[in-house]
């Protein structure tokens, strides 16, 4: 696979839903009232229900294995939470080739909410097959 | 000075870790899991994708005491280094620990910052993955 620092990798769209709140939520076993009651979310001085983080960090990294496939293997994956989004609204996922080092390769991936803000930020380390 | 306790009480548990909890990685979690994120690849039908530990077994470190500390929790960040691939059928035991604790002034008031760290280890006593986690009171 060829890749140069500065490449940009396809970018996924995900669409959240309050039900994909609810599914993630059994999924990953996080009750957490903030991500699916509005009034225990509003209670604690948030706009209504907010995408858990780790969700995000879920669309990142289909975002990168994705792009990455069989080519090679996920060695580290790191995300920082900048900001909070609400489901009803598109997250785009995007991600550049920030470092490329024999076959290691390091990209820079984030999550944009609606208007543009990088609300997730990230760095992600892959092997690549010889 | 009654926040400044809760602190203190959380710094003095540093380094403190949770009971090992075990769990299979089980076929229907892991699609429940893929289709809860949206992600179709069918390659999760067999393998853990890159944030799945997280749902294997809850966090094992509990601080009761944080909850004394602002209104509620936010998710800082995580960090995930992957050793071996985690499969169906995989026996996986994940071991927390409570990493740091600090305070810090923000816009908005004061944070809480706590650091979990956990190691997850197979059946074969390979360590797989090992977790860093931020979690923010505010």
């Amino acid at each position: 696979m060829r890749v140069q620092v500065g490449d940009e990798i396809p970018e996924l769209v995900k669409h959240p839903t309050t039900r994909q709140l609810v599914q993630y939520a059994g999924a990953q076993g996080d009750f957490y009232e903030i991500h699916y009651d509005q009034d225990f979310a509003r209670g604690v001085g948030l706009p209504g229900v907010i995408l858990h983080g780790l969700l995000k960090a879920a669309f990142l990294g289909q975002l990168v294995t994705d792009w990455l496939g069989e080519r090679g293997t996920l060695k580290t994956f790191e995300v920082s939470y900048r900001g909070i989004d609400q489901p009803g609204r598109p997250y785009r996922c995007r991600g550049k080739i920030t470092r490329v080092a024999g076959d290691q390769v390091e990209l820079e991936v984030w999550g944009e909410d609606s208007d543009g803000n990088r609300t997730t930020v990230g760095t992600a380390t892959a092997e690549l097959k010889g | 000075m009654a926040v400044t306790s809760i602190v203190d009480r959380l710094r003095a548990r540093v380094g403190e870790a949770g009971p090992p909890r075990s769990a299979t990685v089980e076929a229907g979690h892991l699609e429940r899991f893929a289709e809860a994120i949206g992600d179709p690849n069918p390659r999760w039908l067999a393998e853990a994708p890159p944030t799945f530990l997280v749902a294997l077994v809850p966090a094992s470190v509990h601080l009761a005491e944080a909850e004394e500390y602002g209104k509620g929790w936010l998710n800082g960040g995580n960090r995930f280094e992957y050793l071996e691939p985690v499969r169906v059928g995989d026996r996986i035991t994940a071991t927390g620990k409570l990493a740091d604790v600090y305070e810090k002034s923000g816009s908005s008031g004061s944070l809480l910052f706590i650091i979990f760290e956990t190691e997850y280890v197979n059946q074969h006593g390979r360590p797989v993955a090992r977790l860093r986690g931020t979690a923010i009171r505010r």
